[in-house]
């Protein structure tokens, strides 16, 4: 268990000056959550590059370009930061402590179980780690398809990086890196929502929001996904609402990053593009951390030629094809959605807010609602049978777009209510020297 | 602000809040969790459960780089070749394992010729190849 948990440490303290570098009076919850998503982020992104000018994983090499790159981000300052409010602690956050106790426990209940796990996520990352670096002859075999050689490659080198600490490989703690995630997600929820409500209704939030930053599916990359495309899209909602310049750059670069943890990260960041030249052209620009983060992985896929299976070979007669089992497609995308009646709630909840309100999160419902609409499409476009397709990954996505909307129409409806406790101001978000 | 609006949205706020309250995990810490621990260390290998340790008595007796060519009792992919192909290519990472079959049916039989080892799990025909070692329900041999 300790090199898990000293990797972790290890990539909050890596994180910290580049979460600094961005923003430079983040403080406390935020601090701890961003610094190691951003870890995790840079882990990878070394790995990568010392992948790519072929030196070897060692412990060595890895600490050395590790250390320079923490030296290196501490002399980045940012043109502008905002003044942030602390978080004020209420009795209800115990809920989602214990709710993080158990989730521990469960995620450390055993060697990784899950069959993804062991034929996608840690398969890659047990092969790389054997070679000291990216097994390009293991990604271009046609044997070794199964294993999806395009997914994007953060959460196997997070696990790399672990392993090597460890001297060797082990799956048997490796459920902490999920539970780092969440915890991750968790205190940048609780910050943000911090800043717009009351401390009691921010409990609410973080509560829910832990529910569902906890993924079920322990050593895949769900948990991961959520914990950066989450904190992307509400550090972007909050970006827009606020004009904060550095969630402009935290949501960037968090994007970029969950554009390197699965290719539904890589369609959420199109969603978001999308979304934002639809509110907010004149800021679309400041996505490019996103566009630099995300294009190493996605030229050097290309450049080996390894196959999408979605989008490989003749999607459009595929699409024709599929069409006629429409009926079908979406009667099962009612029946295998998780928790239908939450989902009744959340459209409830936008149904039952001002439209005024509606307007303001329009950001949020419309990246929901495109990232939907690519998750359909691909059960449309799929090689394999449709239904064999949604079975085995509807629910799975279905969890991984429900945080950020649940936050705004909680936020939302929180509005109803007569605010008891002193709320912190949020107008004092504007950027500053 | 309509008062029957405000009432929708406490109820809907009450709503997601108690059905997004995991009980399982809440209970976890006060439940005999050994039962569950069993369950999942053992869930991977509910087919077979010494494939493993065959596997593993495999690792010990090659060499990262080394092809293993691997038969089980099935070479039906839905019916065990796909779970053995992918645990082992797992438990073997360094090594390549090579399938005999394939998720669409067909037989890659010339695997068997390109293949340094033989990893034979359950019973395997007599046959001119190499034994190397044997145990834990299989057989490992040599070209």
């Amino acid at each position: 268990m300790a090199p898990a948990l000293i990797a972790i440490l290890s990539l909050i303290v890596l994180g910290i000056p580049a979460v600094l570098a961005i923003d430079r009076r983040a403080r406390g919850p935020l601090l701890i959550g961003a610094s190691f998503l951003y870890g995790s982020g840079l882990i990878f992104l070394i790995l990568l590059a010392l992948s790519i000018v072929h030196i070897r994983w060692t412990l060595l090499s890895v600490t050395i370009a590790a250390l320079i790159a923490w030296c290196a981000l501490w002399f980045v300052k940012s043109p502008s930061t905002v003044n942030r409010q602390p978080s004020t602690v209420h009795w209800l956050d115990l809920l989602t402590i214990f709710t993080f106790i158990g989730y521990t426990l469960y995620a450390t209940l055993a060697h990784l179980w899950e069959w993804d796990f062991w034929a996608i996520w840690g398969l890659k990352a047990r092969v790389f780690l054997e070679h000291g670096g990216i097994d390009w002859r293991f990604l271009e075999s046609p044997w070794n398809a199964f294993s999806h050689p395009d997914y994007p490659l953060l959460v196997p080198f997070n696990y790399d990086f672990v392993a090597i600490l460890n001297g060797g490989w082990s799956d048997r703690w490796l459920g902490l890196v999920m539970v780092a995630c969440a915890a991750a997600v968790v205190l940048i929820v609780r910050s943000l929502v911090a800043e717009e409500t009351t401390p009691f209704v921010a409990a609410i939030i973080t509560t829910v929001a832990t529910t569902l930053a906890i993924s079920r599916y322990v050593g895949l990359a769900e948990g991961p996904l959520i914990a950066f495309g989450a904190a992307a899209v509400l550090f972007l909602r909050r970006a827009i609402l606020f004009d904060d310049h550095a969630a402009w750059r935290h949501g960037a670069v968090l994007l970029g990053f969950a554009a390197n943890v699965k290719n539904e990260g890589i369609a959420l960041a199109v969603s978001i593009v999308i979304a934002i030249v639809l509110v907010r052209r004149k800021s679309l620009w400041r996505l490019w951390p996103a566009v630099a983060i995300a294009a190493p992985w996605l030229i050097l896929r290309a450049t080996h030629v390894l196959p999408t299976d979605v989008v490989g070979g003749s999607v459009l007669s595929r699409v024709i094809a599929h069409l006629a089992q429409t009926p079908v497609i979406f009667s099962l995308l009612w029946h295998d959605l998780v928790d239908p009646w939450f989902w009744v709630c959340v459209i409830a909840g936008i149904i039952v807010a001002p439209a005024v309100r509606r307007r303001r999160e329009a950001f949020v419902f419309l990246v929901t609602g495109i990232q939907l609409v690519f998750y359909v499409a691909a059960y449309y476009a799929t090689p394999h049978d449709p239904r064999w397709h949604i079975v085995t990954s509807w629910p799975r996505l279905t969890v991984q777009i429900s945080l950020p909307i649940t936050f705004v129409v909680l936020v939302m409806l929180a509005d109803f209510f007569p605010r008891v406790e002193q709320s912190a101001p949020d107008a004092e978000a504007g950027p500053v020297e | 602000m309509s008062r029957w609006r405000q009432v929708l949205a406490l109820l809907i706020v009450l709503a997601i809040f108690a059905l997004r309250i995991d009980r399982r995990i809440l209970l976890l810490p006060f439940l005999d969790r050994e039962p569950i621990s069993t369950a999942l260390e053992q869930r991977a290998d509910r087919l077979w459960p010494e494939f493993p340790r065959f596997i593993a008595g495999v690792r010990e007796r090659t060499q990262n780089g080394d092809t293993i060519a691997l038969v089980v009792p099935t070479l039906n992919w839905d019916k065990g070749y796909s779970y053995a192909y992918y645990r082992a290519s797992y438990l073997l990472a360094g090594r390549e394992v090579l399938p005999l079959a394939m998720d669409d049916g067909r037989l890659e039989l010339l695997n068997f010729r390109r293949a340094k080892y033989i990893a034979a799990f359950g019973r395997f025909p007599p046959s001119h190849l190499t034994e190397v070692w044997s145990g834990e329900g299989g057989t490992l041999l040599r070209r």
